[in-house]
């Protein structure tokens, strides 16, 4: 599903974020990517969704090699893979299904498909009866599951959490952990980014630890070690 | 295709809607720049309008030599008012020439006993011409020179050129008013243009965040940039709107001090902003739109990148 093959992403003037990457992601896997922070995690989901180039190596998405991916390539890049930031990233100006369908807008889809799928992800993340809502008349958790819904209104075979849980509680980031293995289980790969040790310890999937840019630890029914 | 171009509407309306404070104080910016330049534009079509007043005021008049009788000065007259420096050309018969003179000085006791003692009209008819332009001067003086004429009429350089000194001095006036407008004009204009494109920056600024939202779910830069140009085009539209709305009411209002300091060179301001309306409000238009627009794209560029 995703290759990253010697992948190093160097910033003037001499810092490594990272040093020869190598890993490789297959299809429905659960991934939990830690480390403490500045060890390079969020610069590898940075590579990942083209916001940045890397400065050597190769990264391969679903047989795509997306290393010098081109501009316009971008969008369709992005459509294919749900992103979900610890900061939710939504319209403020927008409800929630307007943040939602945003994702199928850009995209031309017909509004008869938009009002079909849309109250499905709805449902599925459990925001019935919330979808006129503003942002700001939604809690952090709540905020949290419209972002995972507009991650997912594209199906993606791919779903990048980076710090999900980072400003929400307890009691909501157990919700939203569930949600993002309901998802896997579905059959979407997710790619967890996390310093949350309990949150990694919990799922028992696989963890890829990273330290200085460099993998130090790949294990698959992991803990948090460091 | 048209699904995407109707959401770029519905969205660039939304966004207007949505930010309405920001809208307008965005409208706001552009009208009073607008303003600026709009009050520019009729200063200068003023002063053409009352230079062209000065223009067609100013007639020369041509004497008849005694030789010439009335038949021969009115086939002159036709003649010359065919010409085409002239615009008009009448003949001032004797009797009109003395009553003229008689209504002007009838305060004048002294004048008018001596004009009794006379036994006979002592002036003669003359020829009065209406010339369209005063660079035709050189042109109608030579053309009166010549010798079919010369026995009929008493040409004197002198009524040329002190109506042309005249008028030139007025030009000269006006164009140095003229010249002064055009240069206020381009630091308004430039000051207009720089506030305009601060003021729609600022506003694509607080929508940095929304753009790389955009980014992220997947939406082409096309899509993300055209809802911001849509939008600085109808900011510009409605700024030339309302500001058409508020001149009119404002030419009326002004208009008796422009009476009372232009005195009988004065113009309508209605009649003259309706004659020249696609000039002042489209030409404004279309600079408002590129204006908007450009600095739109610019700064939307800027963040498009994230």
């Amino acid at each position: 599903m995703i290759k990253f093959e010697n992948i190093s992403k160097l910033y003037k003037p001499d810092t490594v974020a990272l040093n020869k990457i190598n890993l490789d992601i297959g299809s429905s896997e659960f991934v939990s990517i830690v480390g403490q922070s500045g060890t390079g995690k969020t610069t590898l989901i940075r590579l990942l969704i083209a916001e940045e180039r890397p400065s050597e190596g190769r990264i391969i998405v679903g047989g795509w090699d997306i290393t010098n991916i081109k501009d316009r390539e971008i969008p369709f890049l992005r459509r294919q893979i749900g992103v979900v930031f610890q900061d939710f990233k939504l319209l403020p100006k927008k409800t929630v299904f307007e943040n939602i369908a945003f994702a199928l807008q850009t995209c031309g889809e017909p509004i008869k498909k938009i009002y079909k799928v849309v109250p499905q992800v709805i449902k599925i993340v459990g925001l019935e009866g919330k979808d006129h809502r503003y942002p700001y008349q939604l809690s952090g958790g709540e905020q949290q599951r419209v972002v995972i819904g507009r991650s997912l209104i594209h199906k993606p075979k791919l779903l990048v959490a980076d710090e999900p849980t980072g400003n929400l509680d307890s009691i909501n980031t157990r919700e939203i952990i569930d949600l993002l293995k309901k998802i896997n289980e579905l059959g979407t790969t997710v790619m967890l980014v996390t310093h949350d040790r309990d949150v990694v310890n919990s799922l028992k999937k696989r963890v890829v630890t990273i330290d200085e840019g460099q993998i130090i630890g790949d294990q698959s029914k992991g803990r948090y070690v460091l | 295709m048209f699904i995407g171009l109707l959401r770029i509407i519905k969205f660039a309306f939304q966004s207007l809607m949505r930010n309405v404070w920001l809208s307008i104080v965005t409208v706001v910016i552009i009208i009073l720049a607008l303003f600026s330049t709009t009050f520019l534009m009729m200063f200068n079509l003023m002063t053409e309008h009352t230079l062209s007043v000065v223009e067609s005021k100013t007639d020369v008049y041509i004497d008849l030599t005694k030789d010439a009788t009335r038949e021969q000065a009115e086939v002159l007259t036709d003649e010359l008012g065919q010409l085409a420096a002239i615009s008009q050309a009448e003949f001032i018969t004797p009797e009109q020439t003395l009553e003229n003179f008689r209504n002007r000085h009838q305060d004048n006791d002294l004048i008018l006993e001596s004009l009794e003692a006379l036994e006979d009209n002592p002036f003669r008819g003359s020829i009065r011409l209406n010339v369209n332009r005063i660079e035709d001067f050189p042109v109608i003086l030579s053309e009166l020179s010549k010798t079919e004429y010369a026995q009929f009429l008493e040409v004197e350089d002198r009524e040329f050129t002190d109506a042309k000194l005249l008028i030139e001095g007025i030009s000269e006036y006006s164009e140095k008013i003229q010249r002064a407008g055009l240069i206020i004009s381009l630091i308004f204009v430039v000051i207009s243009i720089l506030v305009v494109l601060n003021t729609i920056q600022v506003g694509i600024y607080t929508h940095k965040e929304e753009i790389g939202i955009m980014r992220l779910v997947g939406a082409s830069s096309s899509f993300i940039r055209s809802p911001f140009l849509i939008e600085a085009t109808v900011y510009s539209l409605l700024a030339v709107i309302i500001l058409v709305i508020i001149i009119y009411p404002l030419l009326g209002f002004i208009q008796p001090y422009v009476d009372g300091f232009f005195k009988e060179y004065s113009a309508n301001l209605t009649v003259l902003v309706n004659q020249n309306f696609l000039k002042i409000f489209g030409l404004q238009l279309l600079g408002a739109v590129v204006i908007t627009v450009i600095s739109s794209f610019i700064a939307v560029r800027r963040y498009v990148k994230v």
